[in-house]
């Protein structure tokens, strides 16, 4: 895989009135890379886009694609981006063709085939006559994807992109992402707050908070980093035998009773030995589940616990 | 070039594909139709009906206005006098030259050459969404992000807004035609107008005379279009534009009147706005000339224009 960064944040800063919304953020995207951009809302994930999209002013520091500054040289640096600010809003008026025909004509040299092609790809063949204000969130996903990439961009930037999607709409976008990285180089930059989904879809993730850049990492070093310890819930006949056996095992774990499930945070390789106990206490067990970490939770670990925004 | 000839398709195809712009143009046709029916029944269409003894109509009426002046004339109110003088003069030219006064088609459609003020809203709908509109839905952040300058975006619009004012317009005039053709026969279609200047009836030819009253009505269109598509560019809001402009449109010259013992009046657009007080009428404060009227005219259009064109390429698009 390449290395050459597509997009690069030079010290980004932006400030409304007096508030620092972001705080000096540098990074880089590169060709043939899906960057996960995560964070929860209201961090300055969506401004950061704004500015690198050249909708909102930089206050201080620089962004360029290609080589070519946003702000000096916006006609060049834009030419070169596709994707999706916030909300796919198209023309609900007009037909999801029309609309890419739209943004077609903006290019100026696009041809009719290239929009079919793009058509094809995000699998809109079916609706691609029909007004956009038929369509679900999901579809609108698509015709925004397919705008994103009717000029064939060198990065393509998406804000949220499975919002609104189901899970096979999720795998199919994924799968559509991870093509256009691999086979065209494409460079992706991905804002999500959902860390699952982050980690399946990207190489890189960078972490925001409150309008700092906190932390860059690979996928792979996130999840060696990952603790195994993590909340784990039993489903069991009897909750207060189970929970005397926990205790015993466990002396000072704080434990969660519900009326048919317990829970209590632990190392996970010892599940086994849980099992074994209840097994050997007649518990009857018939169900037990890791819960995933969420977002918060791991940002409360690689942000020190100063809570989110 | 050919990029901005896309820009403003694009622009068009927005404009015509929504229901609204269908509804206010074929609101403007049921109007006009509505007009047709009024004017044969005891509207001014009826009373000016041609029959066969006009000129014995005309001498009676003559006679009639001769008393009338004089009457006036010992009083002595120089204003009516003139105009009875006028009507005097066009009715001896119409005896003279063997030109019955008929109303036909193109009194009716000289008459409804005061609907451009409906046309005027409605183009103002049209220049208040062009922009907002995009704010409100949020298209906006998806039509900035091409490889096109703001500026050019933003004129694309305003282009787009004065062809449809231009569609709206002959619109306007082809519904009017026919009605009026349909309701009062196309009779006497070479009819020329009679103007009046100095003292003097002229003839003009009516297509002419037609195209500058619409041409003097589009003043008021033109600049309450461009100040409607700042306050959109401006301050982003639907409502907020087309209420403003249409609050000003119809008080305007109420406002003028309120304040015309001042003589800092005549800096006020709304004051400019009528170019017809310089052919016949009288203009607002006395000594404002044509030119004088335009100039404050042109100074409008720029500030207006500047101002949107500013705002729109500086200000961050957070919607």
């Amino acid at each position: 895989m390449q290395t050459k960064p597509v997009a690069q944040f030079k010290n980004i800063k932006k400030r409304i009135g007096s508030k620092l919304i972001i705080d000096d953020i540098s990074f880089e995207v590169n060709a043939g890379e899906i960057f996960g951009f995560l964070g929860p809302n209201g961090a300055g994930k969506t401004t950061t886009i704004r500015m690198l999209f050249g909708l909102i002013s930089i206050s201080e520091g620089e962004i360029s694609v290609n080589g070519f500054s946003i702000t000096d040289d916006f006609e060049k640096a834009i030419a070169g981006m596709g994707g999706i600010v916030e909300n796919p809003e198209m023309y609900k008026y007009l037909t999801g063709y029309q609309n890419l025909v739209h943004y077609a004509r903006m290019y100026g040299n696009l041809t009719k085939e290239r929009i079919d092609e793009v058509v094809a790809l995000v699998g809109l063949e079916q609706r691609i006559k029909d007004k956009v204000k038929t369509y679900s969130l999901g579809m609108r996903q698509r015709l925004g994807l397919a705008q994103a990439i009717l000029h064939k961009p060198s990065l393509i930037v998406l804000d949220e992109p499975t919002n609104g999607l189901d899970p096979a709409g999720i795998h199919e976008f994924r799968m559509h992402l991870r093509q256009l990285a691999e086979k065209e180089n494409v460079a992706v930059l991905v804002s999500s707050h959902l860390l699952g989904e982050m980690e399946l879809m990207c190489d890189r993730i960078g972490i925001i908070q409150n309008g700092k850049l906190v932390d860059i990492q690979t996928v792979n070093d996130f999840l060696a980093k990952d603790e195994v310890v993590m909340r784990v819930t039993f489903t069991v006949d009897d909750v207060i035998k189970a929970k005397a056996c926990l205790n015993k095992l466990y002396k000072d774990q704080d434990t969660i009773v519900k009326e048919t499930s317990i829970s209590i945070l632990m190392d996970t390789v010892r599940i086994p030995d849980i099992v074994t106990a209840f097994v050997h206490e007649e518990i009857r067990v018939s169900g037990i589940d890791k819960e995933t970490q969420t977002l918060e939770d791991k940002f409360l670990k690689i942000t020190g616990g100063s809570g989110i925004a | 070039m050919r990029r901005m000839l896309n820009l403003i398709q694009n622009e068009n195809m927005k404009i015509y594909h929504q229901m609204s712009t269908y509804i206010m143009l074929g609101l403007m046709i049921v109007v006009v139709i509505a007009g047709g029916f009024i004017s044969t029944n005891g509207g001014p269409g009826q009373q000016a009906t041609t029959n066969s003894d006009w000129r014995t109509e005309l001498t009676e009426q003559n006679t009639n206005l001769q008393e009338t002046l004089k009457g006036i004339q010992s009083q002595g109110i120089a204003v009516e006098s003139a105009q009875i003088e006028k009507l005097i003069k066009t009715n001896n030219y119409r005896l003279e030259h063997n030109l019955p006064p008929e109303y036909g088609v193109w009194g009716f459609v000289t008459e409804f050459s005061v609907l451009v003020d409906l046309v005027s809203l409605f183009v103002i709908i049209i220049a208040a969404g062009i922009v907002a509109g995009e704010f409100n839905t949020g298209t906006i952040k998806l039509l900035l992000i091409r490889p096109i300058k703001r500026w050019k975006v933003l004129l694309s619009k305003y282009i787009a807004v004065l062809w449809f004012a231009f569609v709206a317009l002959i619109l306007l005039f082809v519904a009017t035609f026919v009605v009026g053709g349909i309701f009062h026969s196309f009779n006497g279609l070479n009819q020329p107008y009679l103007g009046y200047k100095n003292g003097n009836v002229t003839e003009i030819n009516m297509l002419w005379h037609i195209f500058i009253n619409y041409a003097y009505a589009c003043v008021n269109l033109l600049m309450m279009v461009t100040f409607a598509f700042m306050i959109s560019a401006v301050f982003r809001n639907n409502t907020l534009a087309v209420g403003i402009s249409l609050f000003l449109m119809f008080t305007g010259n109420l406002l003028v009147g309120l304040l015309s013992n001042y003589s800092w009046v005549k800096y006020i657009l709304f004051a400019n706005i009528n170019l017809t007080v310089y052919t016949d009428g009288t203009p607002v404060v006395k000594g404002m000339t044509m030119t004088f009227s335009l100039m404050v005219l042109a100074v409008y259009f720029i500030v207006f224009n500047l101002i949107s064109w500013y705002v729109f390429m500086k200000r961050d698009v957070a919607t």
